[in-house]
């Protein structure tokens, strides 16, 4: 299980490991799936947040009788309605971070309000809602709120908001400093880099991008008054997460009273995971209206308001020897956490980041430090790609700048310094433990499939068009399967992170999975099924799979982080396995023989030796269902449990190569070539995995060429809209080259790895290295992204940064 | 609208994709942005792809409307470029694939008989959607897919069939 093959270990005859077709896509196809923003429940009213055109600012009044008063307008609400209401968590606190804001009662630290009464910190900060007959009305009606703002002194930036005299967010957090987060050995660091025979150094911008799923946000509240029952429809990643966070931690109201139900998500990428105002409001509004009360977002709203990612200033040093063996690696980093804490937001900008940065290299010494601030942004959260995108990039920045300066091919000092395979497990001493790899296999064939002995020959044939081709190299490990509740609570993440999967067996012989976990795009009906088929041995067409409503499905966290194939799929099998032991023990009793003679197989049960003794699934489904002749000790049905928590995380790794082009005279770059071999151990549906992938590659290029929130001065977010925002459109990339390795994980039964999000990881950085290396004999060490033609023609004239 | 008549009068401002979605209960039409950017709301106008969130619900007086709905023909079966879509996997969380059907569907209507498009000329048609699970790629392989059925079910002898000898 734990030597990797460069193969699938996966049975050959089995039906895991097979592209099957998305069961879900058919519906999607004819637009019959139902997103919130389709939901329609008789009597809805509908929502309109008023979000702060100001980024830091003192309420002085706020003025609502000429809005209560517009046709339709039901209800005005201010943070004066729900003083009762307790804040939204921060939930990931990480060693070190003190909480400066007043706990709630499960010890929690509290962050932002639902709405903000006295003191707007970014703009979009929510200060009023109406709710009218229609969204319209709704939507008019916030024009007729009069608020009278005392302007405050704006800081949008994590370095600035640290200085001397900077202006002030919160109250009890002295200097905006939320977190000076560390890990790694900085002594033994510190020195390894005085010292070294060759350092080099770089300052990095990581710029802040905003996720930008399809589908903006909504939630529709219902209140039931007969009941006392809450239920929330949500586009969320976590419905049980949702669920725990708001009854009794936001609500105040019994956990058995909220169901929350995730219908068809239009993506997410990370930003929904977070706990929202709105939320929390729709259900508040619900039961003060003894109505439904819809809220479906802008997405210029959507800017404002969802948590947007990266964000970090750093200066990053690599030290080494002139014959390219990397000696240390260290980060200190100015990371932006807006203008308060999100539900996860400290976490992903500090070990997220700070523990991945040695990447694929086996590194003496690395040490990394975090200060993360609060300034009048939104506030960060994750990101498709979270914390360890930001690590791979200036990591392989570094590298690329380390092999230039001592004169070396970049892909000859990355392969010098890869993990060797025999030291895994290994202790990267930043504080992950990598489970397993195949490094050298995964690296040599990715440089083996981009071609990279030709791109000489293919840098001068691009002269000769006015273009300068160049060739950029990025590999990456990423942190996936969270995870070991334990291990997270040392992380300092204040709840469990295991998942778990349900498994019924009708008396018809058909099966029903549910798990905690919830799709927001990825086929978990295909992919569970599968898991649960293979197991069994029966048909994936037998199997049903049903996520994503708190009140039908077991318990689980949620899909981030690419976890759902690593944390939820090894449920399903572990519970199917059970299912399975179940049917020998009984199957001994119906086939007359001692259990050690019976054997399961391809979805019978049958007598060792003798394939004429048998009971199919379907009779022993049915057979169970009635339960007769069973001894006491075996219990008549079958519906059995998980809940898995692995031993430690899971890593994936893998490495790409982008060759562009960078046109001499326009300074637009275009991606003409791209390779990716990545490995996420066994992978359940290669269909699925193969569009996460190349999914996952066009938003790290997105990243790196194009995409930007850019706050004013004034702490405005000049990109609030796709007119200003530039997402890659179908014309941004070619055609991928792609393969895989598969290095099974020792951590759960499967062998399986992240995998969603995982190639989003390295894109950034190999297109900025192709860059940088087109640009190379122009003296150009660093170009911050995003890599603009503007940005790029001005270096090509001499400008600098 | 999908071939059906619809009577119903319209504030001056109403957009064509409120009048679907709110008015008429087609929310197979998607919302993604504000500003006309995002190609989730298109539908066919008069057999032509437009977004339905850049057209008052006035204008399109008298014409032919259609949606993802009318797609679907009444068994519930795919249409070539659905089921082509499906085979290479072209939607992931399905938001922008409404969209992307109304849209492409002209693309492959208008080159069943003749050439078919080549891969540039299909991601230009499809810079007006955006799709941010899939990177495109599978969405292109679905077209290319779909174009190739089309094109080898056309009538033997006809231009299309000699071209794919
Ligand atoms: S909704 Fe985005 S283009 Fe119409
Ligand atoms: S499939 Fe999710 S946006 Fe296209």
């Amino acid at each position: 299980m734990t030597t990797a093959t460069g193969e699938s270990a996966l049975q050959e005859n089995g039906i895991l490991g097979k592209p099957l077709d998305s069961r879900e896509d058919p519906q999607l196809l004819r637009g019959e799936a139902t997103y919130v923003g389709d939901i329609d429940l008789p009597g809805t009213a509908h929502m309109a947040i008023l979000g702060s055109p100001v980024a830091h600012a003192k309420i002085l009044s706020i003025e609502t009788k000429a809005a209560e008063q517009l046709p339709g307008v039901l209800k005005v609400a201010t943070a004066a309605d729900f003083t009762d209401v307790m804040p939204l968590p921060c939930i990931w606190i990480p060693g070190g971070v003190e909480s400066h804001f007043p706990p709630h009662p499960y010890g929690l630290p509290g962050a932002r309000p639902v709405l903000t009464g006295d003191t707007v910190r970014h703009v979009g900060d929510p200060i009023a809602v109406v709710v009218a007959e229609t969204p319209r009305q709704a939507a008019a009606a916030l024009a007729a709120i009069a608020v009278e703002y005392e302007p405050l002194p704006v800081v949008t930036r994590a370095d600035e908001a640290l200085a001397e005299g900077a202006p002030q967010l919160h109250e009890a957090v002295p200097g905006n400093l939320n977190a000076y987060w560390t890990c790694g050995d900085k002594d033994r660091t510190d020195a390894a880099i005085a010292e070294a025979e060759v350092t080099v150094e770089l300052d990095l911008v990581n710029q802040r991008t905003i996720n930008s799923p399809i589908e903006p946000r909504g939630a529709v509240g219902d209140y039931n008054a007969a009941t006392g029952e809450y239920t929330l429809y949500a586009s969320t990643q976590g419905p049980h997460n949702h669920r725990f966070l708001l009854s009794a931690l936001v609500l105040g109201i019994p956990f058995n009273k909220l169901r929350v139900i995730a219908p068809t998500v239009g993506g997410s990428f990370g930003t929904k995971g977070y706990l929202y105002p709105d939320m929390a409001l729709v259900l508040l509004l619900s039961k003060a209206l003894g109505r439904p009360v819809k809220w479906v977002d802008t997405r210029t709203g959507l800017m404002n308001s969802t948590v947007q990612g990266r964000d970090h200033r750093q200066h990053v040093v690599l030290a080494g020897t002139r014959d390219g063996r990397i000696t240390a690696v260290r980060c200190t980093s100015y990371a932006n956490l807006g203008a308060y804490p999100s539900t996860i937001g400290p976490g992903v900008a500090t070990a997220l980041m700070g523990r991945s940065i040695s990447g694929m290299y086996d590194i003496d010494a690395a040490f990394c430090e975090v200060y993360a601030a609060f300034t009048n942004t939104v506030s960060l959260g994750a990101q498709r790609g979270s914390g360890r995108a930001e690590a791979a990039f200036l990591m392989e920045r570094l590298v690329d700048r380390y092999a230039s300066e001592i004169g070396m091919d970049p892909a000859v000092v990355r392969r010098k310094n890869l993990v060797p395979t025999e030291k895994f497990p290994y202790d990267n001493g930043l504080g992950w433990t990598y489970d397993s790899g195949n490094y050298q296999l995964n690296f040599d064939r990715a440089i083996e499939l981009s071609g990279y002995a030709d791109m000489p020959a293919r840098k001068a044939e691009a002269r000769t068009r006015g273009k300068r081709l160049g060739v950029g190299i990025a590999t990456y490990v990423a942190i996936c399967g969270v995870g070991p509740s334990t291990r997270m609570s040392k992380e300092g993440m204040l709840g469990g992170t295991w998942e778990s999967a349900n498994v019924r067996v009708h008396p018809t012989g058909e099966v029903t999975v549910t798990v905690g976990s919830a799709s927001t795009g990825q086929s978990h009906g295909t992919v569970f099924a599968q898991v649960a088929a293979d197991e069994l041995g029966i048909d994936p067409a037998q199997v049903q799979v049903y996520e994503g409503d708190t009140l039908k499905a077991p318990y689980g966290q949620g899909t981030y982080g690419s976890r759902s194939y690593s944390m939820a799929a090894p449920a399903v099998a572990l519970t199917a396995r059970k299912i399975k032991a179940k049917l020998v023990k009984a199957g001994a009793v119906f086939l007359g023989i001692p259990e050690d003679k019976v054997v399961y197989e391809g979805g019978k049960v049958f007598e060792e030796g003798n394939a004429e003794n048998t009971k199919t699934f379907a009779e022993l489904a049915m057979a169970m269902w009635y339960g007769w002749g069973l001894p006491p000790e075996i219990e008549p049905a079958l519906d059995e449990t998980t809940h898995f928590d692995p031993p430690d995380f899971n890593y994936p790794f893998g490495t790409h190569v982008a060759v562009v082009e960078v046109d001499e005279l326009t300074g637009e770059t275009e991606v003409v070539a791209y390779t990716a071999v990545d490995d996420a151990g066994n992978i359940g549906n290669p269909k699925v995995v193969l569009g996460q992938i190349e999914g996952s590659i066009v938003h790290g290029l997105g990243q790196a060429l194009m995409e930007a929130a850019e706050y004013d001065e004034n702490g405005l977010l000049v990109s609030a809209d796709l007119n200003h925002y530039a997402l890659p459109r179908a014309t941004d990339a070619p055609f991928f080259s792609l393969d895989k390795t598969c290095t099974p994980s020792p951590h759960n039964p499967l062998g399986a790895k992240g995998a969603g999000e995982i190639a989003t990881v390295p894109p950034a950085a190999a297109v900025v290295n192709a860059v940088v290396d087109a640009l190379s004999d122009l003296g150009v060490t660093h170009i911050d992204m995003p890599l603009t033609p503007e940005k790029v023609w001005r270096r090509l004239r001499g400008e600098a940064q | 609208m999908n071939g059906r008549p619809e009577q119903f009068s319209a504030q001056p401002n109403e957009l064509l994709v409120e009048r679907l979605r709110d008015g008429l209960g087609l929310t197979g039409t998607k919302v993604g942005c504000d500003t006309g950017q995002c190609g989730t709301c298109v539908v066919q106008l008069d057999g032509r792809s437009v977004k339905s969130c850049l057209i008052l619900t006035a204008s399109a007086a008298g014409s032919e409307v259609a949606t993802i709905e009318g797609v679907t023909t009444a068994g519930g079966e795919l249409t070539g470029l659905q089921e082509a879509l499906r085979q290479e996997h072209g939607t992931q969380c399905g938001f922008c694939t409404p969209g992307m059907v109304m849209a492409l569907g002209e693309l492959v209507d208008s080159t069943a008989g003749g050439e078919a498009p080549t891969e540039p000329e299909i991601r230009e048609w499809l810079t007006g959607n955006l799709c941010r699970c899939t990177g495109y790629h599978s969405v292109v392989r679905g077209v290319q897919r779909a174009c190739a059925a089309a094109r080898a079910e056309a009538p033997a002898g006809s231009a299309a069939a000699g071209q794919e000898a």
